[in-house]
């Protein structure tokens, strides 16, 4: 029985910038090291998590059976196929959006406490019940952003919110980075988003047409394909979480591209 | 009202001591009755803090006529327990900028003390003093002056009521959208120098942008 869960909210304000992605490559990484983690889809309206780690097809009970006590939390948590760790806790449908109360969320969520290490609230777009409910029980937050304005705005709107209800700490994930584009000023800058959002920088994670690979074939690209640059990404945003220390990445030089690369190699004398 | 005209500047930000508490009861031993101007320097005090610094001073017979201190923090908790206060900037040219009754009256002031984020809506009956940013998509209204201890990258509209003599200054005029009064000004294209903090008030029917005057 684990006592010291950590319950974290991803949450964006903005859709589509990255949260389920966020939350399903951040389980597979906690889970292989080591940490039991649980993720639970609280986009009940636009349900997705399932789909992304693959388990769609093996989803018998959902968080709404659980709640009417129609089952047992443990026959409702679906277990990974490869990694016996992660567990995750489907979305019941769009209509539970109509009587979910912030405290069915925290119920569940102090089920899940009992035993996990780690428990990742996918959260809904936008900033109303949705949010407020899967907000209710959780204790920290990532907010998820691209280096775009209006989903910076969300952000900020979002981070609001979280601040006014105590949520600590909240850290930023800054996805989408686009290196060349930053390096010719054509997206926002990364100090561009953290002056305006003024939170901790837990990870960039780097725009890659693997992603969309993986999210097709349902399994998440920390679990088979840990080199591309999302998935290394993914894997420094589990390792910061820990508290390890790893320096961000940084897109000018992964812009520069293999002459840069090279003229480095060189210069430590490899050759 | 002002039996004791002589007024005696204590600093109590003094390195000798070990804290502010100790120093301004050691260099109140050597003052007989008087009336004192406490300046803090950049000490952040809260009005707890400064009833103790009144409690200390009364110990010794003296009066705190008035407050000064280079943290807005200090100013605003002096302000709100109703001593004359004085809000002095340093800007990076160590060139200080004293702000007090004489160019900005504060009246009923309101204090912000955090960003000031995206949907947020901030109101004051009288002025407002924010001590962080207002983001893009917030909102900052007051009916006399704002004063933004930041950057002001939202809307600001100062002089709710239709006073046009309000003003709103910032670390960094950035708006997306400044009012004065019934005046409306879209904020300006080119970004402003570091280091200089602005003021926008109405001159002639129009609102104006201009360096926060040095005194
Ligand atoms: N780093 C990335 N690189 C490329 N595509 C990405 C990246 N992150 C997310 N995407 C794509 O963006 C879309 C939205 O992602 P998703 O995680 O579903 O967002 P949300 O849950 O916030 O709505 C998906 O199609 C996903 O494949
Ligand atoms: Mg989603």
């Amino acid at each position: 029985m684990a006592t010291d869960t950590r319950v974290i909210l991803i949450c964006s304000g903005k859709g589509g910038v990255g949260k389920t992605t966020l939350t399903a490559n951040l389980g597979i990484s906690l889970a292989r090291q080591g940490f039991t983690t649980a993720v639970l889809d609280a986009d009940f309206g636009l349900r997705n998590l399932d789909l992304l780690l693959g388990l769609e097809n093996r989803i018998v009970y959902t968080a709404q059976e659980v709640l009417e006590e129609e089952c047992r939390l443990d026959q409702a948590l679906v277990k990974h196929k490869q990694e016996a760790n992660l567990s995750l806790l489907p979305a019941g449908n769009p209509r539970m959006l109509d009587w979910l109360k912030p405290d069915d969320m925290r119920r569940i969520v102090d089920m899940l406490k009992e035993q996990f290490n780690y428990v990742l609230i996918d959260c809904p777009a936008g900033v109303e019940d949705g949010f407020k409910n899967a907000m209710a029980a959780s204790q920290e937050a990532i907010v998820v952003t691209n280096p775009e304005v209006s989903a910076v705005r969300d952000a900020d709107r979002v981070i609001g919110l979280l601040n006014t209800n105590a949520i600590k700490p909240v850290q930023l994930v800054l996805n989408r980075v686009r290196p060349k584009m930053m390096a010719n000023q054509e997206m926002l800058s990364i100090d561009d988003v953290t002056d305006i959002l003024a939170l901790p920088l837990l990870g960039l994670v780097l725009e890659d047409e693997q992603v969309i690979v993986s999210t097709n074939r349902g399994e998440p690209l920390t679990l088979n394909s840990l080199n591309s640059p999302a998935a290394k990404c993914y894997l420094n945003i589990a390792k910061r979480l820990q508290g390890e220390d790893i320096p961000l990445i940084d897109p000018l030089e992964e812009s520069s591209g293999f002459g840069a690369k090279f003229r480095r190699l060189m210069q430590t004398k490899i050759f | 009202m002002n039996s004791k005209p002589q007024k005696i500047i204590v600093n109590i930000q003094d390195c000798k001591y070990p804290s502010w508490k100790v120093c301004l009861r050691n260099k109140l031993k050597y003052l007989k009755s008087s009336n004192l101007e406490i300046d803090c320097k950049n000490l952040d005090l809260s009005c707890t803090d400064l009833l103790e610094v009144i409690a200390i001073s009364n110990q010794s017979n003296c009066t705190v006529i008035s407050v000064c201190s280079t943290s807005l923090k200090t100013t605003v908790s002096a302000q709100s327990l109703g001593y004359k206060s004085q809000f002095i900037i340093e800007n990076h040219l160590n060139e200080t900028l004293k702000i007090n009754e004489k160019n900005i009256t504060i009246s009923k002031t309101n204090f912000h003390q955090g960003t000031v984020r995206s949907g947020e809506y901030l109101e004051s009956s009288g002025d407002l003093l924010i001590l962080g940013d207002v983001n893009p998509g917030a909102k900052v209204s007051a009916e006399g002056n704002i004063i933004i201890w930041g950057r002001l990258l939202g809307i600001a509209h100062a002089g709710s009521k239709g006073d046009s003599k309000s003003t709103i200054s910032a670390l960094q005029l950035r708006p997306v959208q400044l009012r004065i009064a019934s005046r409306v000004a879209r904020g300006p294209k080119e970004k402003p120098q570091l280091g200089f903090a602005e003021q926008a008030r109405i001159d002639s029917e129009e609102i104006i942008i201009c360096p926060l005057e040095t005194t």
